[in-house]
Formats: structure tokens, sequence, C-alpha cells
């Protein structure tokens, strides 16, 4: 079949070809979700790591800023090619559902079971709403330029307030040792790590710190920057490793 | 980061088993490539995984011998239950003699070894003062530490006290084996927020948690099926490339795409702003580093001097020869006990010291022996040769010091008088071999 069928000549498949196209769906799909599980999980876990492993580690600083810039890569890669082949807008959300499977299994067996660790010391952070909003400008917009400059900045200002309803509960204050702490800084002193001491956590450190009260905002807008970037340069990723050349000869 | 080294074993495995659907895999289609990008990826990041190990001897004996030096360490008990709390109390000295290829203890974390938090720490003290955070260390200071733990899942444990130090690693002090008995259904650990709040820390925000992760699940779902359900790769990249575009997006499609555009972010700031007003106290994480200083000399308190000229240490043997020079300030004859270094303890089976609850040590129990066995008078000033020689040196991996950039030794020793009253003095010196 020829690629450049006019409106008029197309005729979708009907019976038999269409049962072995949609089984074809389901296929790739099913696929897809195991492949992103696994690697888009594992690239995060290994680059935002410890960010979104442990609830002391959600700061107002590095967190927002180093999330949502490692999490708008694959969304990035797969909308460019979801998007521009089949003009299906769920890359990003097909992403980040796959990631929240993933890091919930990891969270659940991998800490919790294995390693003893209390699910709510590390439970993942979301970026669904992110996502979500990323598939959206995408659709409407049709264009590189706007979802990298909208999409990605949405991206990253969004994912500081989503997740606040999870984590702002662990920012009260507890008085400990002549101290104040707060109850993510308590789950960090009581439940053992060994291989993580307290003074690897990369939290609060930097200039972003002077500014106080405005730290997040300033580094949600400096994410924002940086995940416009960041898009562009997954997009083009996805489009280079992503051709559509075998498909035209089907 | 990759500093939670021993976490990730779980999910490494978890995702290797996708690899050879990927690879068996070889239809032609754009998502193929997509596939292999992420294969080439996870294999790239298999491959940087450090592997973790106890680490009791894992680190270089310079590390060992000349950074943080423990002794006096006891467990208030090694049988307890569920919900028993038991303390380790201890000292250590920081040697004087810090490597110089160790940066300096200016960032240290005293931590217990365990697998995974079978055992929570409640309270912990330094020098008799509560800290939660890490702490600046000053060479040469003494310092007496206790930490308070709390049995959480029943088992037998070797637990160890130790330092980890700021691009170091993890110095270990003696370990023992703890028994925790009990049902761990049974753990419980409450504590109060200054605001008066009561919290069950295993379970705390996890309900919340869960309920909006499932919130913007069940929305992403929504999304998905939505476009899932009809004909997808095959159809819509036929439809695409035949002009029918704007079949695949239809006007409906589109409002929807418009109602997420307002309504997610309205949503979130919704839900944001309901949370600062749940919680308007919440501060940022706390991320002090303790200041507490030494003790006052507990080690070279200055009564019994002592001045390593030479050390030698004798392959072959499995023999550290040390030349002391040892003057005796107070009013009592002395005798040399032991000598203790990275972890392993000599004793002078000759001049045996008054009983010492030390935890589980690693013990020479007739390591060590002198030329001149005779106590060292009052105000004597004595040349003598201490010979510290056992496997040990070899088991406990100490003996690779002679290949290291810095082979310098360094460790304890421990002098009682007739009294029972006992001195403290670090020897420090190069280590010479000899393969004979
Ligand atoms: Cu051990």
């Amino acid at each position: 079949m020829s690629a450049n069928l006019s409106p008029r000549t197309f005729r979708p498949y009907t019976g038999e070809k269409a049962r072995i196209a949609r089984a074809y769906d389901y296929l790739v799909l099913v696929l897809a979700l195991f492949l992103f599980i696994g690697s888009f999980h594992l690239h995060f876990a290994l680059t935002v790591g410890d960010w979104d492993f442990w609830v002391d580690w959600k700061d107002r600083q590095w967190w927002p800023l180093v999330t949502p810039l490692i999490g708008i890569t694959f969304p990035a890669a797969v909308q460019a090619v979801l998007w521009t082949n089949f003009r299906l807008p769920l890359g990003a959300t097909l992403c980040v559902a796959c990631l929240s499977i993933g890091t919930w299994i990891a969270r659940v067996f991998a800490y919790h079971y294995w390693n003893y660790f209390p699910i709510n010391m590390v439970m993942p952070s979301t970026m669904l709403p992110s996502a979500l909003f990323l598939d959206a400008v995408l659709m409407l917009s049709n264009s590189l330029t706007i979802t990298a400059i909208f999409g990605g900045s949405a991206f990253a200002l969004l994912f500081y307030p989503s997740n606040w309803p999870i984590f702002g509960m662990f920012h009260l204050p507890v008085e400990a040792g002549n101290s104040q702490l707060t109850v993510a800084d308590m789950f960090g002193f009581q439940y053992i790590r060994t291989g993580m001491p307290e003074y690897l956590r990369i939290i609060e450190r930097g200039t972003l710190r002077t500014y106080g009260q405005i730290a997040t905002p300033l580094s949600a807008f400096c994410s924002a920057l940086l995940c416009t970037l960041m898009y562009t340069l997954w997009w083009h990723i996805g489009k280079w490793f992503a051709t559509t050349r075998y498909l035209n000869r089907i | 980061m990759k500093t939670t080294t021993q976490n990730n074993r779980g999910e490494i495995f978890a995702k290797t088993i996708h690899f050879p659907k990927v690879i068996t895999k070889q239809q032609h289609n754009p998502l193929n490539y997509l596939l292999l990008l992420g294969m080439i990826f996870s294999v790239y990041i298999l491959s940087m995984q450090p592997v973790w190990a106890h680490g009791e001897k894992n680190l270089e004996p310079y590390v060992r011998m000349r950074t943080i030096q423990w002794y006096d360490v006891q467990w208030s008990k090694q049988q307890f239950n569920v919900n028993d709390e038991v303390s380790v109390t201890g000292k250590f000295h920081v040697a004087e003699d810090w490597p110089i290829s160790v940066p300096k203890p200016d960032a240290a974390f005293l931590n217990i070894s365990t697998p995974g938090p079978v055992l929570i720490r409640t309270e912990r003290y330094l020098n008799g003062k509560p800290f939660m955070n890490s702490v600046a260390l000053q060479p040469g200071g003494d310092y007496d530490f206790k930490v308070v733990l709390k049995g959480r899942l029943p088992g037998r444990y070797h637990i160890h006290p130790f330092f980890n130090l700021l691009d170091a690693g993890q110095v270990m002090g003696p370990g023992v084996w703890l028994d925790i008995a009990g049902d761990a259904a049974n753990f419980t650990n409450d504590i109060q927020t200054i605001g008066g709040k009561s919290i069950n820390m295993e379970t705390y925000g996890l309900a919340n948690g869960i309920f909006w992760h499932s919130f913007w699940a069940f929305l992403a779902t929504a999304w998905l099926l939505w476009w899932v359900r009809r004909p997808l790769f095959i159809a819509r990249y036929r439809m695409l490339h035949a002009g029918l575009e704007e079949e695949l997006v239809t006007p409906l499609d589109r409002n929807i795409g418009k109602a997420i555009l307002v309504g997610i972010p309205v949503l979130v700031l919704v839900f944001y702003t309901m949370t600062v007003n749940e919680y308007p106290k919440a501060i940022p994480l706390q991320a002090s580093l303790d200041q507490i200083l030494p003790l006052s000399a507990k080690v070279n308190t200055g009564v019994v001097e002592v001045d390593t000229t030479r050390a030698e240490y004798r392959v072959a043997e499995r023999t550290m020869t040390m030349s002391l020079k040892i003057k005796n300030g107070s009013d009592k004859p002395i005798q040399i006990a032991e000598f203790a270094t990275g972890g392993v303890h000599f004793l002078n089976k000759a001049a045996p010291a008054p009983k010492q609850n030390d935890a589980d040590s690693v013990v020479a129990a007739e390591g060590l022996s002198l030329d001149n066995a005779t106590p060292i008078q009052p105000s004597e000033q004595r040349t003598v040769l201490m010979t510290a020689g056992d496997a040990l040196w070899e088991s406990e991996k100490l003996d690779g010091l002679i290949n290291d950039p810095d082979s310098r030794i360094g460790g304890l020793l421990f002098f009682y008088d007739t009294e029972g009253e006992r001195y403290v003095s670090s020897v420090t010196a190069a280590v010479i071999p000899k393969f004979n």
C-alpha cells in the first residue's frame, strides 16, 4: 500500500485485515508499556534518583528543578514518534503513566518488602497532570515550538504545586534532639539507611537558597526554561530513532 | 545520584527481564526504534551500577587505622523484642595523623550498619549532646557517643556502629549479633509534631498519597483509553498519509484538549491552595551541620607519652614490630595491655587488662609481646620493642597497608597501672615491609 493515497481513493481496512491491524496495535501497546515501565523508570531512578526515592530529599529547590527536567525526556521523544506518524496525542501521558507504574512497583517491592522501608517514606512524586497538559498542548498546537515553550514550561511549573498535596504534610515541624525538623527529616533520621548518610542529601544548597521564600518559584521557572530546551532535544532524539520508512512497505 | 546503591538492586532485576522480548521482536515499526532506544539506555545504565557489600574490610587499611579509632563500644543488650529500646555506647578517637588522601571529617554521619531499617534510630548523642544531622569532627579529638535504637523487625542481625565519612567511606566500629524477637506487626512508632499532632510514622500520609496518585492516574487512564479505543498505528498512519488528518483529531478531541489546558492548571492550583491552607506551618527540610566540640583529652592526656620511632611489618610472620619511646609520667608503674588498630585488638597475655566489656571485637588474645615485660616505673623513660603478631593482619586485610600509597599505621595503645587506671595513647608511624 502506498503512502501517497489521496483522500478519495483511501479505503480503511476491513474484515480480517482490520482485525490484524488491531491485534498489532495491542501488541505494540503492550510491548511499549513494558518497555517504558522498564527503561523510563530506570532512566529516572538513576538520574533523579534520591530526589524521588526519599521523602527527606524532596526539598524546595533541587527536587522541583531536577524532576521535571528528567521527567520530560522520554515524553518528548515518544510524542515525537506518536504525533508525527500517527497524530496520537498521548505520548507524554503514556510515558509518565508507565513511569508511575514502574516506580510504584519498585517502591513497594524493592524498597518496602525487600529493604523494609515504610512506603510513605519512599512515595514517588506524580507528573501526570504535567503530562496531560503537555499532550493537550501538542494536540491543539501541532507545533514543536509551541509545545516546547508552553508545554515544556507548564510541565515544570505544574510539578511542585501538583505534588504539594501529597508531600506538604511531611513538612510539618517536629521537635527532636533540641532542634526543629520536618516529619520528612525524621524519616531520614529514624529509618536507617547505611549507604545514604544525611550529608549526601543535595537539598537547600546553592545560591537559590538566598532567595528564601521565593526559592521554589525561582527553581520552577529555572526548570521551565531548561525543560523547553530539554523537550526540543529529546523530540529530535525521538525523531532520529524513529523512522517510518519500513512502514511504507506495508 | 547513585548513592543508594543497595536499594537499586530490586529495580535492576525487575527491569532486565524485559530485554528478551525487545530483542526477539523483529517487526519493523517506528516503535521498535523506541524499544531499541530504551534498551540502549537500560544497558548503558546497568553497566554503571556499583556493587554493594557489607563493607567492613573494603576500605583501605590506612583509612580504617587512621581516621576513626573506636574503643569501649558496648551494647545495653543483645536479645530483645520488637518495640524494645537498645542502646549502643562507646568512644572514639579521631586520629591526629589523618590520611592526606582522605578529606578532613568536616561532614561525618554516625550510622548503624543494618540490612535496612530493622531497627529505628530514636536518639543519638555525641559527647552527651543530641544531634540529628551530620557533624564536623576534629582530628585529634576525643568523643563519646550513644545511639538509642528500637527493634522493628524480628531476626538475627550483625550490627555495627560506624561512621560515614564524606568522600572516604564507611569506617566500621565493632559488630555484634542482635536477636530481635516478637512480631513485626506490633511495631509502633508515633511522634508528636510541634503543633501537638500525634503521627504514626509507619502509615503517615500514605493513604493521602495513594489518593492523589489515584486521582491523577484516573484522569490519565481516561485520556489514554479515549485514544486507545480507536484503531491506532497502522490505520492512523495510513490515514495521515492519505491526507485525512482532520479525521484523526476530531473537534470533540480538540474540545477535550482545551478542557485539559484550562482544567488541569485550575485543579492543581485549587488542590495546592487547599493544602497550603491545611498545613500553613509547613517548613522547608532542615539541613544543618552540627558542630560538637571534642571532650577534654581522653587519649594522649599527657600523663603517659609515647613516641613511635619505627614500625616494621614482617610479611612472612605476619607481625608488626614497633619501637616505642615511652615516658611514664604517672606515679605508678604501668604496663602495655593492648594495641588496637583497624578494629583488631592485640592483647598482651603477660599483662591482662581488667575486664573489658567491648562488643565482639576481633581479638588476638596472645598477639602482643614486648622485649621487656617489666612494668615501666614512674618517671621512667624506656624504649620498648612491641610485637603485634597474628594471622588477623592478613584475614582482616590490614596487611595491604604496605602496598598502599599511604603506608602509615595508626592505632591506640592501652596502658594500665597497678591500680587498674587506664591510659590511652595514639601511635602512628610509617611501616617498612620485611619480606624475608
Ligand atoms: Cu558485620
